[in-house]
């Protein structure tokens, strides 16, 4: 799938998002830009803190209260071809848009259904709150997605959520979650905490699905192999700020940033040998007072004196491939051997 | 302290069951684990929740009770030990929780955290000593300067600095078995590794055992590179032998499923694996656990009549070298025939 000839469907546009906190405003997003096409799937990857959930929380407008969208632009377009700017929806619209035409499915399965109320009847409340009224129209296009996520339709629709194993919840929440046919799909670590061969189920369901539905989708996870065989496009989050965002194949084969290289180069692979690895020292930069220049640059082992300095702009290197990095050739020639030569 | 006459194994669990009661319901969660540690070896257990590793790690560092069984340390029953023998042998078996932030009490330093075992067990002279200790053992897991470390209490510390804390706390009472369960999987990525191998030199400049619990194939087989991983499966052994072999060449179709199923941080390689194609998605339950093979209502290799019947025991396969239990691979069936291999999915 050549994803870039797609037109685009959400385009973020020089956005940051803090928090308010005793200390101070902390600035968990700041100056994100991306544009996600029709039919593309994209990789947040990123340590826990660096921002990728609050940034799709930003998205449909879902932070918690001390957090705020202070400047930029989320520009959706409709199927008509209309653009918006999700943040000047009125919070009427914005119910429309959630789940209508973004939809997003959330970490922990159990906690996202109703225990108390059978599923049918969660079902039946989301497609009246958007205006579906026709119920057997609904049940009809519900059992069909249920069967998509290879569950038994008829049993799940009826049941209640403790009825139902981890597993099969986190497809009965993929298949509710597509249930309005949105554009785009927000999967917050839709696998994690699940079983390996559960995990598998999940990829797999969420494959025909999207090959089925041609949705776009943002993917977040902390698990470098899953964005390897899910996303078209990876983008790498460090201290609220993309730092490098490419093409899957670019990403992982040829990175430029350093802390992209630093993240392989610390995941053991099933399929290679004895291997050797390497952590990445150090720990995350306080978001309230980050370093200045580069927010890698104390656990980079390329920094210069020019990183500690001047933050690196965001720069497309090679067509479709943008990084934040001064060293970004440097960290090219090392990445020819990762598995050998741990750099960092 | 018994002698160890060599070739004793440092722990050995024999025939060991262990259930747990839920109202009336007795819920098996292990039947028939045989497995030996010999000192300083690595081994790995792994398999999905529920399958019985942190029962058998729990088992090992006498924790819990088996309901039948014994557990040998060095050769003798650990039952018969009374006295000193007995506090040196809970000396020697310790454990690391899985998380950082629940294992360590909150209103104590770490240099209170530390000095209580060290008290306890009387294993340093006075207060030079016992500060003396303390230092030796920050250092030693890499929590430098101690100086800075000593007084802080859990939450000025990250995540990895916690680990390495209950590290510390473990290595107090010089141990000859630490079981770390899950001990990494809480901490992020880029740090993980560091503690893995602060790990490995622990093991090697100290001399102790670790069984190592995960659910994650590809950090076990980082991690016991040079040991021995088993595989659980609904509270039962289903192969054990050493890493490279049961990576490279798994016997029982359990491991192959959990091979083919595990995504990889390499694109191509993860979107042209061959999957295995399971014949039943949902694990089964612990109180109705499947009658012979208990992964049979999944298998694709299933064979009806020899699967179903009895309960295949852990062997030696031709073809393999480690154990596995499957009958129709150590009776010579092949699973090659069976195979059902889906479609590579297209590359971007």
């Amino acid at each position: 799938m050549s994803v870039p000839e797609q037109p685009i469907v959400l385009s973020l546009q020089d956005v940051s998002i803090s928090y308010l906190a005793h200390r101070g405003r902390v600035q968990a997003v700041s100056q994100v830009s991306f544009d996600l096409h029709q039919r593309e799937t994209l990789a947040l990857i990123g340590e826990s803190g660096c921002g990728k959930s609050t940034l799709n929380l930003g998205i449909i407008r879902l932070l918690p209260q001390t957090g705020r969208v202070d400047r930029g632009k989320i520009l959706y377009t409709t199927r008509e071809g209309q653009v918006m700017d999700v943040l000047g929806l009125s919070e009427r619209e914005m119910r429309q848009f959630r789940w209508a035409e973004c939809a997003m499915i959330f970490q922990a399965a159990l906690n996202s259904l109703n225990p108390v109320i059978r599923v049918r009847d969660m079902v039946y409340d989301t497609a009246q709150a958007h205006g579906r009224r026709d119920r057997a129209g609904v049940r009809n296009r519900m059992l069909d997605l249920f069967r998509k996520v290879r569950l038994d339709p008829e049993r799940v629709f009826n049941a209640y959520p403790h009825e139902l194993s981890g597993g099969m919840r986190q497809r009965v929440l993929l298949a509710l979650g597509v249930l309005l046919n949105p554009q785009v799909v927000i999967l917050d670590e839709p696998t994690t905490a699940v079983d390996i061969l559960t995990q598998r189920t999940i990829l797999e369901v969420l494959k025909d699905l999207r090959e089925a539905m041609g949705f776009s989708s943002i993917f977040i996870s902390h698990d470098l192999s899953i964005a390897a065989e899910m996303a078209d496009t990876v983008a790498t989050m460090y201290a609220g700020e993309i730092v490098e965002i490419g093409p899957v194949n670019e990403l992982f084969y040829r990175p430029r940033h350093a802390y992209t290289l630093g993240l392989l180069q610390a995941v053991p692979k099933l399929s290679a040998g004895a291997q050797e690895l390497s952590s990445i020292p150090g720990s995350p930069p306080d978001l309230i007072e980050p370093p200045p220049g580069c927010k890698f640059h104390p656990r980079c082992p390329l920094a210069t004196e020019r990183c500690r300095r001047e933050p690196p702009p965001l720069v497309e290197e090679v067509p479709g491939h943008r990084v934040a990095c001064f060293e970004s050739a440097q960290v090219l020639a090392h990445s020819g051997e990762p598995a050998e030569e741990p750099v960092i | 302290m018994p002698d160890n006459p060599s070739g004793q194994p440092l722990i050995e669990l024999k025939g060991v069951y262990r259930s747990f009661r839920q109202g009336r319901l007795r819920i098996p969660v292990l039947q028939d684990i045989n497995l030996a540690v010999g000192e300083n070896e690595i081994v790995c257990l792994v398999g999905e929740s529920g399958c019985g590793k942190t029962t058998t790690g729990r088992i090992m560092v006498n924790l819990l009770e088996p309901s039948a069984g014994e557990v040998l340390f060095r050769g003798h029953p650990h039952s018969v030990l009374r006295g000193k023998e007995r506090a040196e042998y809970r000396r020697a078996l310790q454990i690391i929780h899985q998380d950082p932030f629940a294992s360590l009490n909150p209103a104590h330093t770490v240099g209170q955290i530390l000095s209580y075992p060290l008290k306890r067990h009387r294993m340093t002279k006075g207060r030079g000593g016992l500060r003396r200790r303390i230092w030796e053992l920050l250092t030693l897991v890499d929590l430098t300067p101690p100086g800075d470390i000593v007084n802080k209490y859990p939450h000025q510390l990250s995540g990895g600095q916690r680990q390495r804390v209950s590290i510390a706390r473990a290595l107090t009472v010089e141990p000859k078995l630490i079981v770390a369960d899950e001990a990494v999987s809480m901490v992020d990525v880029s740090i993980r590794v560091s503690l893995l191998k602060m790990l490995h030199s622990l093991r090697d400049r100290l001399g102790v055992a670790i069984v190592f619990i995960t659910h994650d194939l590809a950090l076990a087989k980082y991690f016991a590179w040079e040991g021995r991983i088993a595989v659980m499966y609904l509270g039962r052994l289903v192969e054990i032998g050493p890493t490279p072999e049961v990576i490279a060449n798994p016997g029982h179709p359990y491991t192959r499923a959990l091979i083919s199923a595990i995504p990889e941080a390499d694109p191509e390689v993860t979107r042209n694996k061959e999957r295995m194609i399971l014949r039943s998605e949902d694990i089964p339950s612990l109180t109705q656990v499947p009658p012979g093979c208990a992964f049979h209502p999944r298998c694709p290799f299933f064979v009806p009549g020899l699967c179903d019947a009895a309960v295949p025991p852990l062997e030696h396969a031709s073809g393999f070298v480690q154990d596995v239990a499957c009958f129709p691979l150590v009776q010579g069936l092949g699973l090659r025939e069976h195979v059902a291999v889906k479609e590579p999915a297209v590359g971007p």
